[in-house]
C-alpha cells in the first residue's frame, strides 16, 4: 500500500488527529499533532526523493531524445523543422510534478545537449524556444481549458518562435521570419503527435512514481 | 480515449492555422524575380551583387568563411566552414523575399528588387 500513499491520506491523518485531540488533553494534542506533523514531514520527503529520482532520469530521456534527433534530422530545407521527441518528457513532468521541476529538467537538458552536441551557441536557441514553450504550457495547463494535445501543440509553435526571435537578433535581420509560416504548420503537426504520444503514455504511467 | 481533444483545443488549432495561412499569404505575395543580392555579416551590409552576371563570391569574416555563386539569376551557398551547414542544403533562390542564412556566421544573403529601396542599401 506504501506507493498508493498520497497527500489526501496525509491530510486525513491530520484531519482525524484535530477531531480527537479537540477532546484529549491539550498536552497530548500537542503530542499527537506533532507526531503527525513528523509523518506528514516525511511522506512530503518521500515524495521529494522519488521526484528527484524521477526528474534526473527524465532528464536523461530528454538529453537521450534531443541526441536522436541530432542523429535524425528531418531535412526539408527549412532549418527548424523538428519533431520535439524532448518535449514529450517535458510535458509529463509538468502534468505529473510541476512547473518547477519540468523547467529544471528542461534546463538541464538544454545545458547538456549544448555542450555535448550542438555548441554553446546553439545553445541560446534551444534555451530560448525551450523556456517560452514551457512557460506557455504551464499557463495553458493553468487554464483547465487544453488537453496535452492542445498544450502541446501551442509549445511546438511558441517554441519555433521563440528559436527565431533570438536567431533573428543575433543576425540582426528579421527577414528570417519568412521562415515561420512553414515553422507554424510543422510545429501544429509534430505539436499534435508528441501531444497524442503524451496523452497515452500519461495514462500508462503508474501514478506512484511521482506521488 | 473521448477526452485527449477538448474544445479549446479545436479552437486553439483553428487559430494557429488561420495564423499560419495568413502569414503564408503575407510572404508569398509580392513575390518577384529580384535583381541583386544583399550580403550582410553581423547585421552589416557586406555587399551588393547583381543577379545579372555569373559569378562566384567568397565571403570573408574573421574566421568564418562562406562561398555563394550566382548563376542563372539564382543563389546559391556552396560552401560554409561552420558547424551544421544548414545554409548549403536551402538550395537556390531567386525571388523576392528569399534568403540564406548561416545563423553560425552571421551571414545572411538576401534578394531584392530593383526599385528604389536598392538605391539606399548602395
Amino acid at each position: 500500500m506504501m506507493p498508493f500513499r498520497n497527500k489526501k491520506t496525509v491530510g486525513s491523518h491530520l484531519c482525524g488527529a484535530s477531531q480527537k485531540s479537540e477532546k484529549a488533553h491539550r498536552e497530548h494534542r500537542n503530542l499527537s499533532s506533532h507526531q503527525n506533523l513528523n509523518r506528514a514531514k516525511k511522506e512530503n520527503r518521500s515524495i521529494r526523493t522519488k521526484r528527484l529520482t524521477v526528474s534526473a532520469m527524465f532528464a536523461t530521456l530528454a538529453l537521450i531524445f534531443t541526441y536522436v534527433e541530432v542523429l535524425l534530422p528531418i531535412n526539408l530545407g527549412i532549418p527548424g523543422i523538428k519533431l520535439g521527441l524532448a518535449n514529450l518528457v517535458i510535458i509529463l513532468a509538468l502534468y505529473n510534478m510541476n512547473f518547477k521541476y519540468a523547467m529544471t529538467i528542461n534546463l538541464i537538458r538544454i545545458f547538456l545537449s549544448g555542450f555535448l552536441f550542438s555548441g554553446v551557441f546553439a545553445m541560446l536557441y534551444s534555451a530560448s524556444g525551450g523556456i517560452l514553450s514551457l512557460v506557455v504550457m504551464w499557463l495553458l495547463k493553468k487554464s483547465d481549458r487544453f488537453s496535452m494535445v492542445g498544450v502541446s501543440m501551442a509549445a511546438a509553435v511558441t517554441h519555433n518562435f521563440g528559436q527565431l526571435l533570438v536567431a533573428a537578433s543575433v543576425v540582426s535581420n528579421l527577414r528570417l521570419f519568412i521562415y515561420y509560416p512553414v515553422l507554424v504548420f510543422s510545429g501544429i503537426i509534430a505539436g499534435i503527435g508528441i501531444g497524442v504520444i503524451a496523452y497515452i503514455i500519461n495514462d500508462k504511467l503508474p501514478g506512484h512514481l511521482f506521488n | 480515449m473521448f477526452r485527449i481533444i477538448k474544445k479549446a483545443d479545436i479552437v486553439l488549432f483553428l487559430i494557429l492555422v488561420i495564423i499560419g495561412a495568413a502569414l503564408f499569404f503575407v510572404s508569398a505575395t509580392g513575390n518577384e524575380k529580384g535583381k541583386k543580392a544583399v550580403v550582410s555579416v553581423d547585421g552589416k551590409l557586406y555587399g551588393t551583387y547583381s543577379l545579372e552576371k555569373d559569378q562566384t563570391i567568397v565571403i570573408r569574416h574573421t574566421k568564418n568563411i562562406n562561398k555563394f555563386i550566382i548563376k542563372d539569376g539564382y543563389v546559391q551557398m556552396v560552401h560554409a566552414n561552420c558547424s551544421n551547414k544548414v545554409c548549403l542544403k536551402e538550395g537556390k533562390i531567386s525571388k523576392t523575399k528569399q534568403s540564406i542564412v548561416c545563423l553560425p556566421n552571421k551571414v545572411v544573403i538576401e534578394i531584392r528588387g530593383g526599385d528604389s529601396y536598392d538605391a539606399v542599401s548602395q
